[in-house]
């Protein structure tokens, strides 16, 4: 059952909210639960088990974690400091093994589900570069649903356990639910154990207010959803696909319409998410912040998609860049060169290990690779010549916080942006390569305003787009400003309020791009 | 204190030091200059800072950057 | 209290606005002669009134198998699909009595799959979506806004701008079906007893409009076999109606290699090009039908086609 399906939100979601009220307190997480594993099941079936194993593991890794640091803590409570070290080493050893034990054995399943057919077409393709002929059969299975989301959540459960920043989870059911807890499970955001235990233990009362707080932010999404990415996706999909036939004008507008449908069914799904869990009193961390008022590729990732961004810091960026073995790198640099290069050389290695899996985890399949590689390069480059460009700018006496030059910054990174999404829609690396080269040598205007028009949008759709799009450009400005629009709506007379609701509802239901004609966009993010 | 201001300064300029408390929550320096920062702290102050300790929190204002200093000096 | 009150009053106005917005999408005369909820629950009423020459009424088979537009496109004729996946002749008997009562067509297919079909309990999804559907014919129509907002009203076009399938489904997909010799020799089979009374009903009502009924069983490799032919044939014999079976001697010559959608159950478009001239080259053999590609009334149906065309390419 999908987030946009109206079986979720005029159903299901009505239906948890009333039996989550109808049991007390205590019952309620139990509720909860028990709604996440039938949502699971509606997607994956018995793929559940695989879960609940994984679960398992997590639970009791952590148990055992749990259990060594109270011995440590015990052995060295009365020791001299030289003897503590020496007990701390000791146990140390032991907890990293349970650590990298369960990271591996889930990670093993993620790739099991996931990249084993990558990997033995890619493992095929190579032994034929030496002319071995192999065919290794490529095995691909249906994943259980949300596996990439729930196995981060997993490793940084673990993690946070192991260096006791968190914790340790007594009660699996409730670890279960952290886990697979329904507005998060298919798309994110990936939540840490910290942030949310309070909440979705507690059972907060679902209240009306919360009911309808919830509800108005589920609407946003599915306008944005329903009117504009599903317009787009019209459009989108016929340059996609027939990307011979088009001119370089054309292919770009299409980059940009895919960029536009992406973030509005992605950030339209976040709006459903966290309106779901606000229903149920608990506060999930926002996914975006305004991605497109980014000034830099790396502003774009943190504002973008923040929970991957921010695991990928925590859990491959610092490790990797304050390991002993890229500290002893640097070290030897630092004789020769200065801070910034080392820090870039320290920064560069820690960061290609991010974005290899960053884009690994988008998807099995070379363009994701590439795109990962493409952020990496652009993210570096920035840094490199970051000095230069403030060196530059001062000799031509440009003022960087002047509006324009802001504004150009900002358009700047839009376009990297396009061009990096436009790899990511591409149907293959290849493809994506041929799309990229035909922008430059098919550069002419020619019937360019033909097909836009006959693309399977006419003038009055755009309208609609148009509209819309402004809509949620005003809606994005006031938020970059701090205005919580939300919070001013509560406070106006009701007649406007219901004004309000009422205007979103109707153009959703009568604007919204479904029925004859059009073929909504696959969730975009709930394959991986 | 005042040698670790200059680190920042000379890290980040642009930015005043003694007031920020939002340096990273205020996206005012990043993570490669959270890096930088980190291995100039390393080589000033005789100190080793694990990965856990790298937070906003401790990063978010040049004192609570020197409290961290502090603690992790008196851990060793 | 108060909450529940509210609660109650803005799901009240809602409705009411939905209704509102309902009537004004959807074709007004034919609201008034059938009920908002049967205009839009029978897609043949977005049609005008008695232009249609002739339906198909039946299961998936129809609408995978009959795309109305080629007909229109190669013959001229006016053809409309009513048809619903898994249709109960007990719903058949309602779409007969819509088509006729809008339509007066000459000819109504039906299919003889649907004589075999008993009732079972629908899986939950398809009630929901049925009640839906039903309960808010908007969803159905709510595209007919492009038409209101940017264009006058009273041009014919109206009708039947966005339905350019004319009950046909369009599902390109190849899987080929395998079971080459499912009409072998096999004992009959009965059709059973409450579907038969249900089809003296059908027949009468036909017969009481002056409708040429014909029973037509399509390619299908899946659900259809010899005994059925034989149970179907002796039942529409026995009113002296006309049967045909396309599946005897696959005189369509269908491809199942190449032309079926699911490894026999229905034919994929390549499939359904040759039913649907065959059912143009059948009406145009019978010489009740004018071909109306020329005539100005019927320009709704051009500019459909065009549609159809462009649609074809997504």
């Amino acid at each position: 059952m999908s987030y946009f399906s109206s079986l979720y939100y005029l159903a299901f979601l009505p239906a948890v909210f009333i039996i989550y009220n109808l049991f007390p307190k205590k019952v309620r997480p139990f509720i909860l639960l028990i709604a996440s594993l039938i949502f699971f099941y509606t997607y994956s079936k018995w793929l559940l088990v695989f879960i609940l194993i994984s679960a398992l593991s997590i639970y009791i890794a952590g148990k055992l974690l749990n259990k060594l640091i109270n011995e440590q803590n015990a052995e060295i409570k009365d020791l001299e400091l030289e003897k503590k070290k020496l007990v701390k080493e000791k146990y140390r050893k032991k907890k990293k093994l349970i650590l990298l034990g369960t990271i591996l054995f889930n990670v093993a399943f993620l790739f099991y589900f996931k990249y084993l057919g990558f990997f033995t077409n890619v493992f095929n393709n190579l032994l034929s570069l030496f002319k071995f002929d192999s065919s290794f059969k490529i095995v691909r299975h249906l994943a259980p649903i949300g596996i990439s989301f729930y196995t981060l959540e997993a490793i940084s459960y673990i993690v946070d356990v192991y260096h006791e920043k968190c914790p340790s989870e007594n009660n699996f059911f409730k670890l279960l639910l952290y886990l697979t807890f329904f507005p998060t499970l298919v798309e994110g955001p990936i939540t840490r154990y910290n942030d949310v235990r309070e909440d979705i233990y507690a059972g907060h009362k679902a209240t009306y207010d919360s009911f309808c707080f919830g509800y108005q932010r589920i609407l946003y999404g599915l306008f944005k959803k329903m009117v504009i990415a599903d317009r787009l996706n019209i459009f989108v999909k016929m340059i996609f696909c027939d990307y011979n036939h088009f001119s370089g004008p054309l292919i770009f507008l299409g980059a940009i319409f895919y960029t536009i449908l992406l973030y509005m069914e992605f950030s339209g799904t976040m709006d459903i998410v966290i309106g779901s869990a606000e229903i149920f009193g608990i506060k999930l961390k926002e996914n975006f912040r305004q991605p497109f008022f980014s000034k830099s590729i790396s502003e774009f990732w943190s504002r973008w998609h923040i929970s991957l961004g921010a695991w990928f810091k925590d859990y491959i960026f610092y490790p990797v860049s304050l390991s002993k073995f890229v500290k002893k790198i640097t070290s030897s640099l630092k004789k020769v060169f200065s801070t910034h290069v080392t820090s870039l050389v320290m920064g560069g290695i820690a960061l290609f290990a991010v974005w290899s899996l960053n884009g690994l985890w988008h998807g099995a399949g070379y363009q994701f690779l590439f795109f990962g590689y493409y952020h990496f390069t652009l993210i570096l480059l920035a840094n490199i010549f970051e000095p230069y460009v403030i060196k530059i700018c001062d000799k031509l006496k440009i003022n960087r916080q002047n509006i324009f030059y802001k504004i150009f910054r900002i358009i700047k990174t839009c376009i990297l942006v396009f061009i990096g999404e436009m790899f990511f829609r591409a149907n293959s690396l290849a493809s994506g390569i041929a799309m990229f080269k035909r922008l430059f040598t098919h550069f002419s205007f020619h019937r360019f305003g033909h097909y836009v028009l006959t693309l399977g949008l006419d003038i009055k759709d755009y309208i609609i787009l148009g509209l819309s799009i402004i809509f949620i450009f005003i809606m994005s400005i006031l938020k970059e400003k701090n205005v919580n629009v939300r919070e001013e709506l509560s406070k106006k007379n009701i007649v406007l309020r219901w004004l309000c609701y009422y205007a979103l509802i109707l153009s959703i239901i009568v604007f919204g791009a479904y029925g004859d004609g059009y073929a909504p966009v696959e969730p975009i993010y709930a394959d991986f | 204190m005042e040698k670790l201001i200059s680190i920042l300064e000379e890290l980040q300029p642009d930015v005043d030091y003694a007031t920020c408390d939002n340096l990273v929550d205020g996206h005012f320096i990043d993570s490669l200059t959270i890096l930088a920062l980190i291995s100039e702290i390393e080589d000033n102050f005789g100190v080793t800072v694990p990965t856990v300790e790298i937070i906003p929190d401790n990063f978010n204002s040049a004192k609570k950057i020197w409290q961290l200093i502090e603690r992790l000096q008196e851990e060793e | 209290m108060k909450n529940v009150l509210k609660s109650v009053l803005f799901i009240a106005i809602l409705i009411g606005l939905i209704m509102g917005i309902t009537c004004l999408l959807l074709p007004k005369e034919s609201i008034y002669k059938y009920g908002l909820i049967k205009t839009s629950t029978y897609e043949i009423l977005r049609e005008k009134e008695n232009t249609i020459d002739a339906v198909v009424i039946g299961d998936s088979l129809i609408y995978s198998g009959i795309s109305p537009m080629e007909i229109w496109h190669n013959y001229g004729y006016t053809v409309y699909d009513m048809a619903k996946s898994a249709q109960l002749i007990s719903d058949s008997y309602k779409y007969f009595q819509v088509a006729i009562a809008s339509q007066k067509p000459k000819i109504i297919f039906f299919e003889a799959n649907v004589l075999y079909r008993q009732a079972k309990n629908k899986p939950w999804l398809s009630v929901w979506q049925d009640l839906y559907k039903t309960y808010l014919p908007i969803l159905t129509y709510h595209n007919y806004w492009k038409k209101y907002l940017f264009n006058n009203l009273n041009d014919s076009l109206y009708y039947s701008r966005l339905n350019a399938y004319k009950g046909f489904k369009y599902i390109n997909k190849s899987v080929p079906g395998t079971k080459l010799d499912y009409m072998h020799e096999k004992a009959k089979v009965e059709v059973p007893k409450e579907n038969q009374e249900y089809f003296q009903k059908i027949v009468e009502l036909c017969q009481e409009n002056a409708v040429k009924l014909i029973v037509i069983s399509t390619p299908n490799m899946k659900s259809w076999n010899y005994g059925k032919h034989l149970g179907a044939k002796e039942l529409t014999e026995s009113y002296g109606l006309k049967y045909i079976d396309l599946n005897i001697g696959n005189p369509l010559d269908i491809d199942w290699k190449t032309e079926s959608r699911d490894a026999g159950s229905h034919l994929n478009f390549k499939g359904a090009i040759k039913l649907s001239n065959y059912i143009g080259e059948y009406l145009e053999s019978t010489e009740e039908f004018s071909d109306k590609r020329d005539q100005e009334e019927y320009d709704n149906w051009d500019e459909a086609y065009e549609l159809y065309e462009k649609l074809l390419l997504q």
